[in-house]
């Protein structure tokens, strides 16, 4: 069983199941409703026979023989006396009735319209369209004739009475015809309807006044076409409806008639599915596996939902049939007929409209056939697509910067409960046995091993060491020992590949392979660079991590999926992966005004680098001791070719000139996390593994130079002096009068409004113009006070986290407060608090906060401050549940396209969806990012041209393939120390 | 009315020979209706195009200069 072939499946035909075909799949008849006699055996050919399947263990089948386990069960099968709808073809059987000749059954449709839709059917399917839309029409054409072209015969209306009842309807002439005429010729003067004498009716109608006269004293019955001719004259209705009940028996003959190549044009393959199959004539009953019963703790048996309703219908059944062979009244006969169509019903969809759901004795619906495989917790949904899995776990997440990028740090006790295969060879066999030996308690342990012969066993305290071989008992007591051939389960280690998630998994980059650092607590650890990618931070997230079990699945994700593999974001071809935060702080404060360190200092910089010794130092100081530039130390990480010059983004001029940072600030331009041109450049240049030693080490710099100088921030450092408040309150009093002139304006009707805008919107607007200036003014001032080396400074302009609008805001003045756009309006009557006058439309009475943070809000300010604040949490929460609604739909309409080897994007029926990948046949991850430069075709070249002239050697080995030594473990990296240098010891 | 085929950012639409039709179904293994459709109604195909033809696109690409498309003609 476990190294079974995976098969293939070829195809899939969905059809109807002929009721000879159920006869045959049964293992037995179900006659009898009871399932278990008084000693608690099944009852033969009772619900519980056991020729359906085993379900205790260690009985045997007695139809295939196998045990429980094995066996899936076996179908049974009820004879029904009369027939019934099944109600999962209610629409098409309501369709077949439209659109077939109530007499021959044939399509009631000329030879011609015929091949016209057989034709259009045909184009549909080959161009993948949906046939109901050919279908439909056809049976609307269908429906247009009134009598069937083949045997004349005329068609009445099908009515459809949810959810499977139907008439047939038919219009005839009402009993009480010669009172209405007679009615309707008297007039009506109030409606202004004039009286018709029975001479003019003759004359309109066009039949004979003795006719007309007899059709008045009840003795004739007029045809259909003097009835016609009578309502139209006096526009009157002598029809009354006649419905005519069809009967599920009524309905399988009419079938039954319809030949095969009339339900060919409504896209009905005869072969597979005959409509008469559609009325049920015989029911499956499904396995017993498929409807075990239960032993409750009191002994007694409780049987499943399925069990019940099939119990109901064999009732039923049995009374059906003796009320026929007792030649019962049609009445009752009826009654049964359709309490048998309920159940029926009841067993394969409990949740119809328009019908009361079958009930289990306490009272609760039961749960049928399609309520199985519905809704979310159902077996497609809950069972088949969102399987829980195994080899996963779960926790909160917690920052550890000495870790690489690539890594993830596991707590041992998820160590030690996650396993990896470990399959024993001669090489590995000392390994393995330690593992054993470890048992399943201590770090590098094992949890199971499987022998050569396939029996698994547990590894616990007591027999670890007898398993590993390294008792003297073991020969004795018999125990085989773990050797060659044998599989061990054994903890995870450091280096192992696992997969780690953090939901919501809206991109490729929620879902990367990282390697293990087992570690002791018990949180999952990552390095904060790789925040961006998953959006997480450690606020209280927790994080999914999965184990892989194969070596294809590792092998593919060390390739595929490892973190550094991720370090462009196919998005938009810049990195996703770089510094943050105070990594930018770090680097902006080591490189902006370039200052000195002396030995000691520069290689604590660098100690947690590659770097060991520091290079020839920049300069001598004026006490004769050598220093080092903070540029200086920063190009020490720089790959020694890098050229490269960019606008970093506190605005000056970033050079890099072979890898020495000449000049310029080093911030979120340039190592930052959403495309930093340094790291971006490194990527795409020297490969995955030079960016994230390159990211490692940045951020390890960063860490070392931002706790060189220090960095925090508190109240001080946005207070501002006495004399700048002063003047920040002029700027806002200066508003507030600009605010109440205009009012004043408006009021006296001199305002003047702007094109398009009434009167009122003028006023908000410049109102808000005025208030919104204001706020900058007094921003400007603020600024004015605050030195370069201030942290809210630094952060700001290095990009490291937040702007100038919180600086000032924090120093300055909050400013007007919106909601949709708007000054705030909402509240009471004409204002928006009590304590305002009514229509005082002043800057503080619109929510305008005059304040700044750290000087305090008023009462009314912070009001209308969280006012404002609430519209942005609204808006996020009303945002994230549309765009994951927004994904989820265009993930499932995306899901089957496939980039295929021939560059095309094609679904699943090879339909061509895109001629060339993206229409460019290019990954963006591997393209130049950013619009605004060219592509370096000549530096492309010029390094292409080096490393053919430089030797013919060197020349070979350039035409000859040489892999790229990636993605190797990064535990493995030190083996490899001779061949590539800059792979290396980092971190 | 407005002619949307004569605007800048509509790609020229061209009814492509039965030989270019059979060489490019060639090269990608496929049937005709596998080709992507264009509605027989849609305002950018030019005047003489019917129900079963095929049409090239050219769009301009930032990337790859010029991409071409075909699309089979349906109603
Ligand atoms: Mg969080
Ligand atoms: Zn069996
Ligand atoms: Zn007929």
């Amino acid at each position: 069983m476990r190294n079974s072939t995976p098969k293939d499946i070829g195809a899939i035909d969905f059809g109807l199941m002929e009721p000879e075909e159920y006869r045959d799949m049964s293992a037995t008849k179900i006659i009898t409703a009871d399932t278990y006699d008084d000693d608690g055996f099944p009852i033969d050919m009772g619900l519980m026979d056991p020729r359906l399947g085993v379900i205790d263990p260690g009985l045997e089948c007695k139809t295939c023989g196998k045990h429980s386990g094995s066996c899936n069960g076996h179908f049974g099968h009820i004879e029904l006396a009369a027939p019934v709808i099944h109600v999962g073809f209610t629409k098409l059987i309501r369709r077949l009735l439209r659109g077939t000749c109530r007499d021959c059954s044939r399509l009631l449709l000329t030879e011609d319209e015929r091949e016209e839709f057989h034709a259009q059917i045909d184009q549909s399917r080959k161009l993948g369209r949906d046939l109901n839309d050919v279908t439909k029409a056809a049976i609307r054409q269908a429906r247009k004739n009134d009598q069937c072209p083949f045997c004349g015969e005329v068609q009445y209306d099908i009515e459809h009475e949810k959810p499977t009842t139907y008439y047939e309807v038919q219009q005839v002439l009402t009993s009480e015809y010669s009172q209405r005429i007679a009615g309707a010729m008297q007039g009506n003067e109030e409606e202004g309807i004039e009286r018709t004498t029975p001479d003019e009716l003759a004359e309109k109608t066009d039949i004979e006044l003795s006719r007309i006269n007899e059709i008045l004293s009840g003795s004739f019955r007029p045809r259909e076409a003097q009835r016609k001719a009578i309502e139209k004259a006096l526009s009157i209705d002598l029809t009354d409806e006649d419905t005519n009940k069809l009967m599920p028996s009524d309905i399988r003959d009419w079938f039954e008639n319809i030949p095969d190549e009339d339900i060919e044009v409504l896209g009905i393959d005869a072969e597979r599915s005959r409509p008469e199959w559609m009325i049920l004539t015989v029911l499956p009953v499904p396995p017993v596996t498929a409807r075990p019963s239960i032993t409750l703790d009191n002994g007694q048996r409780s049987e499943d939902d399925l069990t019940h309703k099939l119990v109901d219908i064999i009732r039923i059944n049995q009374r059906f049939m003796e009320n026929r062979e007792a030649g019962a009244p049609q009445l009752i006969i009826e009654d049964l007929w359709e309490l048998l169509q309920y159940h029926v019903t009841t067993f394969m969809d409990n949740e119809i409209s328009g019908t009361p759901p079958a009930r289990h004795r306490s009272g609760r619906p039961l749960k049928t056939l399609s309520q199985r495989l519905k809704g979310k917790e159902g077996r497609f949904r809950g069972s088949l697509s969102g399987k829980r899995v195994n080899f996963s776990a779960r926790t909160v997440i917690s920052p550890d910067p000495t870790l690489s990028l690539n890594e993830v740090g596991v707590p041992d006790r998820v160590a030690t409960e996650m396993t990896q295969t470990m399959l024993v060879t001669e090489r590995n066999v000392e390994q393995a046995k330690q593992y054993v030996a470890n048992g399943p308690n201590s770090h590098p342990g094992a949890n199971y091993v499987r022998r050569p012969d396939g029996r698994r066993l547990k590894v616990t305290e007591k027999n670890c060491k007898a398993l590993a071989g390294m008792t003297d008992e073991e020969e004795t007591a018999g125990i085989q020992t773990v050797g060659p051939g044998w599989e061990v389960n054994r903890h995870l280690i450091d280096g192992d590949i696992v997969i780690f998630n953090r939901q919501p998994s809206l991109h490729r980059m929620s879902i990367m392979a990282h390697e293990v650092v087992v570690m002791p607590y018990k949180t999952f650890r990552l390095n904060t660079v790789v925040c961006p990618p998953y959006n997480a931070d450690f606020d209280g997230d927790e994080m999914n991590m999965h184990a892989l079990q194969n070596e294809e699945a590792r092998a593919e994700a060390r390739v595929l999926m490892r973190v550094q593999e991720q370090i462009l974001s196919p998005r938009f071809g810049g990195n996703i992966i770089g510094a943050i935060q105070d990594h930018i702080s770090g680097t902006y404060l080591l490189t902006h005004e370039n200052p000195r360190f002396n030995e000691t200092q520069a290689l604590d910089l660098l100690r947690a680098t590659r770097i060991d010794e520091l290079p020839e130092p920049s300069g001598i100081d004026d006490e004769g001791v050598p220093f080092w530039t903070g540029r200086d130390v920063f190009s020490e990480l720089l790959p020694d070719d890098l050229t490269l010059e960019f606008i970093s983004e506190s605005g000056d001029t970033v050079v890099i000139e072979d890898g020495q940072h000449v000049e310029g600030t080093i911030d979120s331009e340039g190592v930052g996390e959403f495309g930093g041109e340094i790291v971006d450049q490194i990527t795409k240049e020297y490969g995955t593994t030079r960016a994230r030693i390159f990211i490692n080490e940045i951020s390890t710099l960063a860490m070392r130079a931002i706790m060189h100088f220090g960095f925090s921030i508190g109240i001080d450092d946005e207070t501002i002096p006495d004399e700048a408040s002063a003047r920040i309150d002029e700027t806002i009093q200066e508003a507030n009068d600009r605010v109440n002139e205009l009012i004043e304006a408006y009021e006296r009707g001199e305002l003047e409004s702007l094109p398009g805008r009434t009167l009122a919107e003028t006023l908000e607007m410049k109102i808000m113009q005025t208030l919104a200036r204001a706020r900058e003014n007094a921003g400007d001032i603020a600024e004015e006070h605050f030195d370069d080396d201030n942290p809210a400074i630094v952060m700001a302009e290095s990009g490291a986290r937040g702007g100038m609008l919180n600086l000032t805001q924090m120093a300055g003045c909050v400013g007007q407060q919106a909601v949709r756009g708007e000054r705030i309006n909402r509240g009471y009557e004409d204002r928006t608090l009590s304590h305002y006058q009514k229509n005082d439309l002043s800057a503080e009475a619109h929510g305008f906060v005059e304040n700044s943070y750290t000087g305090g809000l008023t009462p009314r300010e912070f009001f209308f401050h969280a006012m404002g604040g609430r519209e942005g949490l609204v808006d996020t929460a009303v945002r994230t549940s549309k765009s994951g609604y927004l994904q989820r739909r265009l993930i499932n309409a995306l899901s089957e396209l496939e980039a295929q080897y021939d560059g095309t994007v094609r679904d699943t029926s090879d339909t061509i969806v895109q001629f060339e990948f993206g229409e460019d046949g290019t990954s963006p991850v591997m393209v130049s990012s950013g619009v605004d430069h060219d592509i370096d075709v000549e530096g492309i070249a010029d390094r292409i041209l080096d490393g053919e002239f430089e030797s013919e050697a060197e020349r070979e080995e350039f035409l000859g393939s040489k892999q790229p030594p990636t993605n190797l473990s990064e535990h493995a990296d030190s083996r490899r120390v001779d061949s590539v240098p800059e792979v290396t010891s980092d971190d | 009315m407005v002619d949307v085929s004569k605007h800048e950012l509509v790609p020229e639409h061209t009814v492509v020979d039965e030989d270019v039709i059979d060489a490019v179904l060639e090269e990608y293994d496929i049937d005709r209706t596998d080709l992507p459709k264009i509605k027989y109604n849609d305002p950018a195909l030019p005047e003489d195009a019917e129900v079963g033809d095929v049409i090239e696109i050219v769009r301009n690409s930032r990337t790859a200069d010029r991409a071409i498309i075909y699309r089979l003609v349906v109603d």
